[in-house]
């Protein structure tokens, strides 16, 4: 087995393992806190996040992630308080989006410091079955490279309406990584691969016509 | 001031660093050791080395303390307790901004008796492979009943390239401590105040694992009140022998630094420094050890592939929201440590430690802050 293979094998197996570690919105939650008060804390932070109809894969994660950074129990009951809050606040303003997805995309842009009034234009700009949650992921992104959110907002938007897939709107962020990477700034580099998505896609005028009816919100 | 109140203030400042250890898990070091110096004018002496180094990194600065004390039984002794924060800036992640103060008694056979406190601001401009500084010192010192001032502005920039680093540095002192100057054999011009150095100094450095190679050339010349034009070159290295214990050596000439007392000197040393606390060895430059590659698949997604520069003697994990948190294992791929997770669409975030020191961003990612005072990378997989 070449080493490549080897590491892949090691990793499918840690991901598996610990895929089965916290019992994800089956049961009751227990985590390894090891401070007993703060574990119930937030374990009843996580039920009541449930009872409001809130995932609690997100909050899971979030008290893991502090387990593993040896935060103390009292911060990481904080740490999943504030989580709950902006998945309540994400799930407002991208409703009726209430997919899992959608609303730990919505919740992390918050987190950095994206405006809310930024995710309700995203969810605006495709219709309501349609999956937001990429390009609010790429506006994150991009708003944490130091790009202004409003610039950004205004690429992936116009991309949006534009018809671009997740995909194309994805390989923006990662475009712009390597760019910056290789010495250009963030700004910049955004402008000029947000053209190279669009010189892709069809016209606004083409865009607007294959555009099923009915399909776009006001 | 005689060398048992330098033990004095040296074992209250050891007292406060290890007080204040004893309340957070910060990074704690005791080193102690062998001098030998030379100064001109006077016989070789011998002296004892001790030093404490405490740093306690929390969300956002960093604190550093540190005493240390240099003994002979000829009345060489000197105690010097420094306290120092770096502050990176909220508004920009490439700035920060260093400032602090030193306090140091002293008992010296070329310098006389006294004390002296400094205080400095710097400025650092930071980016991965390369950064800048500019920055400002004052400092008073009393001896023997005579109070001097001095004053400095220096500037600056260092880069990296795998494990070396180099910098260059430009600074300027005026003084009135005429006293530091004759003590180094030089001349004071008839009828000057006060005399200004500038010094032009190239440091090198080379980093592997947990050891260390340093080289530091030194051009000082007067620029006013005196005839001073000194070379200095001075070379030191740490040996990490195991994970708690290193050995450090030095040799070289010490020129007089009026900002803190210090005397020219030719000194060579030789001590053992014991790591304390969960962070034994030196923990590793942030962000710049760890890099992201994306390789795209067939049927959706990407092979993320993340590459640790670090010596095999470290331990390196990785973790992100889609192992849940739980450190990846790694393996040994020539000079680093490589995973590779094969994932889906979307969004992730990754943290990166080396030897239990603080979660880290991978240097090419977008970088957040965590809710736990850190901070993690972020990608977005197409």
């Amino acid at each position: 087995m070449s080493m490549h293979r080897r590491v892949l094998t090691l990793v499918s197996l840690a991901l598996a393992s610990v895929s089965a570690v916290p019992a994800l919105a089956q049961g009751p939650v227990v985590l390894p806190i090891a401070d007993a008060k703060a574990r119930v804390a937030v374990e009843r932070e996580i039920a009541r996040a449930a009872a409001r109809g809130l995932p609690v894969q997100p909050l899971i994660a979030k008290a893991m992630e502090g387990v593993t950074k040896q935060a103390t129990g009292e911060r990481i009951q904080v740490a999943v308080a504030s989580a709950a809050k902006r998945l309540e606040q994400a799930r407002t303003l991208l409703a009726p989006s209430t997919s899992v997805a959608e609303l730990t995309s919505g919740a992390d842009a918050l987190a950095i410091g994206v405006p809310g009034a930024m995710l309700k234009q995203i969810r605006a700009a495709w219709p309501v079955e349609r999956s937001v949650a990429m390009p609010i992921d790429v506006l994150t992104e991009l708003v944490a490279r130091g790009i202004p959110a409003r610039h950004a907002l205004e690429q992936i938007t116009v991309l949006m309406a534009r018809g671009a897939t997740p995909s194309q709107i994805a390989s923006l962020g990662t475009s712009v990584q390597a760019d910056v990477a290789a010495g250009l700034a963030p700004d910049a580099a955004l402008e000029v691969r947000a053209r190279g998505v669009m010189s892709l896609l069809p016209s606004p005028a083409a865009a607007a016509a294959s555009a099923p009816s009915g399909q776009r919100r006001p | 001031m005689t060398g048992g109140s330098a033990a004095r203030a040296l074992i209250l400042s050891c007292a406060t660093a290890l007080a204040a250890a004893a309340q957070a898990p910060p990074d704690v070091r005791l080193e102690a050791g062998y001098a030998r110096v030379e100064q001109t004018g006077f016989a070789p002496a011998d002296a004892a080395l001790f030093a404490v180094f405490w740093r306690k990194p929390t969300d956002r600065w960093t604190l550093f303390t540190s005493g240390n004390l240099t003994y002979a039984r000829d009345s060489l002794a000197a105690a010097q307790v420094v306290a120092a924060f770096a502050v990176p800036w909220e508004a920009n992640e490439h700035l920060r901004t260093d400032f602090g103060a030193a306090g140091a008694s002293f008992s010296l056979r070329s310098a006389g008796r006294g004390g002296n406190g400094s205080g400095f601001l710097r400025q650092h401009y930071v980016r991965d492979e390369w950064g800048l500084w500019f920055g400002t010192a004052a400092g008073i010192t009393e001896r023997d009943g005579v109070r001097t001032r001095s004053f400095a502005g220096d500037l600056g920039g260092w880069t990296r390239w795998r494990f070396m680093y180099a910098s260059a540095s430009l600074s300027r002192q005026n003084s009135d401590d005429w006293l530091l100057l004759l003590a180094a054999g030089q001349e004071r011009a008839p009828l000057a105040a006060s005399y200004e150095l500038e010094d032009w100094q190239l440091v090198a450095q080379a980093r592997r694992g947990p050891h260390e190679l340093s080289a530091s050339w030194t051009k000082r010349r007067s620029v006013a009140g005196s005839d001073v034009n000194v070379d200095a070159v001075a070379l030191s290295g740490s040996l990490q022998l195991s994970d708690r214990l290193a050995f450090l050596a030095s040799a070289g000439r010490q020129l007089s630094d009026p900002l803190r007392s210090l005397p020219q000197a030719d000194i060579v040393t030789a001590s053992f420094r014991v790591s304390l606390g969960p962070k034994p060895l030196p923990v590793m430059q942030r962000a710049t050890i760890a890099e992201v590659r994306l390789h795209p698949r067939a049927e959706g997604g990407a092979e993320l592939e993340l590459r640790v520069e670090a010596h095999d003697t470290l331990a390196v994990e990785v973790a992100a929201d889609f192992s849940q948190w739980k450190p990846l294992p790694m393996v040994r791929e020539g000079d680093e440590w490589v995973v590779r997770v094969a994932l889906p669409p979307g969004k992730y975030r990754i943290g990166v430690r080396a030897n239990l020191g603080p979660w880290r961003a991978p240097r090419n990612l977008a970088r957040v802050r965590d809710d736990f005072g850190g901070e993690s990378g972020l990608i977005v997989i197409p």
